[in-house]
């Protein structure tokens, strides 16, 4: 089963920056809503589980959509007022769409960091550049390294004796303590790390960059669609003309633009059509064996 | 034809009068297995390093070193990086990148090679070292036996035409340094790789080696088949220890015909020449009933949803006696270890210093004259640029050690050898007079000699009347020392006994003496035991 976050990581990393760049740079409130429901079933396809970070996104979008008509008090329609400054419609709607926009841009966000792990990262970085993806490679099993180390400098200490949590003058002095170890000791196995990377032939001349991941048709098919979608986005958007203030005034269904919020539609859930084509596909290849 | 010509070579470090390498002459076949050996000091990595051009700055050096018939500095970078392969004693620190897959390509990357041989290389080695199941893991997960594979399957996805390993299994348990040898071994025969390892544990590399060659001194000393130099080597000799158990034991009881060298063949011999006996062995331990230490049903887990690492762990050790805690790498001592140091808490049970509960010491009494721990990790404990610092204070204890660190005062804790930075170490966690000491695999990487050195401190130490708890892999080590044993085994004790019983009891975790006299003798467990009941002993 090939779901979607298992292509290629640049067919995914191109896909969720059209999605959130489509997001972020409209105000179109047709598209911020395909966006805010497409944005949600794709999240829950990676989230197991839990309402928590669901009912974040609402107390935030709540917030957000309140705190515009609070200050903002433009518009004609007058809806009540508060402390003798008029609450308007307009500031109102207009504070709803721009919180559904960043509530969709925070779960699309959401879904891209559980979707790109750091190997796919530095697969990322590899192909800007093979230097910086060994750095960072090196630079990721150092710090778990360290991290182990911390640990075991600081129980070791503390069974010796030398490391008293008592008072705040003696925790301080011993944490110092276990950073000069630490630091004494990386410096000594840097020595080590070195000599191996030169025994294996570290530079000797230029480097290649050994892949894991493989573009397949199907990869190329994503960012063609991608740009596709994007490229109708443009060019859709432009044709829908919003006046917010001080009165809304909306062309949102020009010929135009439904081709546009059909595109960015089928962009939007096309991880969800992938996953469950590929589910209902291998339910059939298991009940077919 | 020889892989390696070395010709009256030597070589002294800079701002050292002694040489390091003292006209060394030695030629490697291609396809030879080499163990080489030798104490601490005596130029056995200088010469592995002085192999790997890039290792070594070879301008000090006398004589020469020929690779193929041409002088060693000739070889071109890449050549020498893909024909040359190393690895050292670190399992952790030889490892550069943060993913297994990524470790394996490395050395291909450096060399510049295409993907599709690159993977094909990778997919191979993988899958002939058995790495295929962890191949995506992150190498920070890896056991130490692992990692060292990891490392070597690195190396190999070169193609290398010679692999030189120095002290490759100091760091891993005996079980894992027997894959780890047997891996070796295949590797040698099935590609036909020429192998030049050091080591100090000769049991599993000896029986398999075409060839060992005694360092001493920058001086080659033997440089034979090993049952030729077995053979040669007298009761007295100072390359003794570097043999099996089974060499020990036939020369040691002064017995003629051939010398047997692996355990198989260690039974043969005693089925020839042990007179069924019984021995009985004195049981000289002092019959202490106090309880010094004492764990009962102790649950210990990392993480709430983790699993256990202790479960119900139980056990007493009396005052006054060596217990050793026997089992595998990675299978919860050290943090047993942790636990009963008062540094873990267990989530449930009870754990109690003569007596009171550990958590009744209050502000730092339990460190202060009762316990303490030197962990596995002896680079932790020191702290300072020179040793005289790191033991100010310890003169106490400088005094009572029946050997001398006067020499070691001016250096840097990280310069010493293994040997001496464990009793440096030693040192500082017996300052504060501890009751209890507990010491974490306090054997690990050390050469025959230092493990004597050891085993005589703690026997002092003993004798003062203190309580040592041994947490360890080395079960020859705990032999000669401990009077208990346990075996540690899925998160408990699963066996407790007198040192006698508990290596007579098991079938495989149990010294090599043991596993020859089983069934044949009752009751001999050690090289000097089996020697003394064969002939004589030593005189």
């Amino acid at each position: 089963m090939r779901e979607f976050h298992e292509y290629n990581p640049i067919a995914v990393a191109v896909y969720y920056l059209c999605v959130t760049a489509v997001t972020m740079f409209t105000m179109n409130p047709i598209i911020i809503g395909i966006s805010l429901v497409a944005s949600i079933l794709n999240y829950a396809l990676y989230a197991k589980g839990g309402v928590k970070p669901h009912l974040f996104s609402l107390i935030l979008f709540v917030i957000l959509a309140a705190v515009n008509p609070l200050v903002n008090h433009n518009g004609m329609t007058v809806l009540f007022y508060l402390n003798d400054r008029p609450i308007t419609a307009e500031a109102a709607i207009y504070g709803a769409v721009a919180a559904g926009m960043t509530v969709a841009a925070l779960y699309w966000l959401r879904a891209f960091s559980k979707a790109m792990t750091s190997d796919k990262l530095l697969y990322l970085f590899g192909r800007l550049s093979p230097k910086l993806s060994l750095i960072l490679s090196m630079a990721i099993r150092y710090v778990e390294l360290l991290r182990v180390r911390w640990r075991k400098i600081q129980s070791s200490q503390r069974a010796l004796g030398l490391y008293d949590d008592g008072n705040l003058i003696d925790a301080v002095r011993g944490r110092a303590r276990v950073l000069s170890i630490l630091i004494t000791w990386a410096l000594e196995n840097g020595i080590i790390t070195a000599e191996t990377m030169d025994a294996r032939g570290y530079g000797t001349g230029r480097r290649t960059s050994f892949k894991l991941y493989h573009i397949r048709m199907r990869d190329i098919a994503i960012i063609a669609v991608c740009a596709a979608a994007a490229t109708i986005e443009i060019v859709g958007l432009n044709a829908a003309a919003i006046e917010w203030y001080p009165i809304i005034e909306m062309k949102l269904f020009e010929p135009v633009s439904i081709i546009g919020y059909t595109g960015f539609g089928i962009l939007a859930i096309l991880p969800v059509i992938i996953n469950t084509k590929e589910a209902i596909r291998w339910r059939y290849l298991r009940s077919a064996s | 034809m020889a892989v390696f010509t070395l010709r009256k070579l030597s070589f002294s470090y800079p701002n050292s009068d002694h040489k390091a390498l003292d006209k060394v002459n030695i030629a490697v076949d291609q396809g030879e297995f080499i163990t080489l050996v030798g104490p601490t000091g005596s130029g056995k990595s200088t010469l592995l390093r002085l192999l790997k051009p890039e290792l070594m700055q070879n301008d000090e050096m006398t004589g020469e070193i020929l690779f193929h018939e041409k002088p060693i500095n000739a070889l071109d970078a890449r050549e020498s990086a893909a024909k040359i392969g190393y690895v050292a004693q670190h399992p952790e620190e030889q490892i550069v990148t943060d993913k297994v897959w990524h470790e394996l390509a490395f050395t291909l990357e450096n060399l510049g090679q295409k993907q599709a041989e690159i993977a094909r290389r990778v997919a191979e080695t993988a899958a002939y070292f058995g790495i295929a199941p962890w191949y995506r893991k992150r190498t920070s997960e890896l056991s130490g036996g692992q990692k060292q594979l990891l490392n070597l399957a690195a190396v190999m996805v070169a193609e290398p035409e010679v692999l030189i390993l120095d002290e490759p299994t100091a760091q891993l348990d005996p079980i894992e340094a027997a894959r780890f040898v047997d891996t070796l071994y295949k590797l040698n025969r099935e590609t036909g790789v020429t192998v030049i390892i050091s080591e100090h544990r000769a049991e599993e590399l000896l029986p398999l080696c075409d060839r060992m060659i005694v360092l001493d001194q920058g001086k080659v000393v033997c440089d034979d088949a090993p049952r030729v130099i077995a053979q040669k080597i007298d009761r007295n000799s100072p390359y003794l220890p570097y043999l099996t158990a089974a060499a020990r034991v036939f020369i040691q009881s002064g017995s003629q015909g051939t010398c047997p060298l692996s355990v198989r063949e260690g039974r043969q011999f005693f089925k020839q020449t042990a007179v069924s006996k019984e021995t009985t062995i004195s049981q000289a331990q002092a019959e202490s009933t106090t309880a010094a230490l004492e764990l009962k049903d102790v649950f210990f887990r990392y993480e709430k949803d983790g699993a256990d690492i202790l479960n119900g762990l139980s056990m007493t050790v009396n005052e006054g006696e060596i217990f050793a805690v026997l089992g595998a790498n990675g299978c919860g001592k050290s943090t047993a270890a942790a636990v009963m140091a008062g540094v873990r808490k267990p989530y449930s049970g009870k754990v109690k210093l003569f007596g009171k509960a550990l958590r009744e010491y209050k502000n730092g009494t339990l460190y202060q004259g009762n316990l303490s721990m030197l962990p596995q990790d002896v680079e932790s404990v020191f702290l300072r640029a020179t040793v005289r610092e790191e033991l100010k204070g310890c003169e106490a204890v400088i005094e009572k050690l029946p050997f001398d660190l006067s020499p070691l005062y001016d250096r840097h804790p990280y310069d010493l050898s293994g040997g001496e930075r464990q009793l440096a170490a030693l040192c500082k966690a017996l300052k504060n007079q501890p009751r209890v000491l507990i010491l974490d695999e306090p054997s690990k990487g050390l050469d025959p000699d230092s493990k004597e050195r050891l085993g005589e401190l703690l026997r002092a130490l003993k004798a003062d009347g203190m309580t040592i708890v041994l947490i360890s892999h080395d079960i020859e080590f705990a032999a000669g020392c401990a009077d208990r044993c346990a075996l540690f085994f899925d998160g408990g004790i699963a066996a407790c006994e007198d040192t006698a019983d508990f290596m007579n009891g098991n079938r495989y975790y149990t010294t090599a003496v043991s596993r020859m006299t089983r069934g044949i003798c009752r009751n001999i467990y050690t090289v000097d035991a089996a020697a003394v009941m064969i002939g004589g002993g030593r005189s």
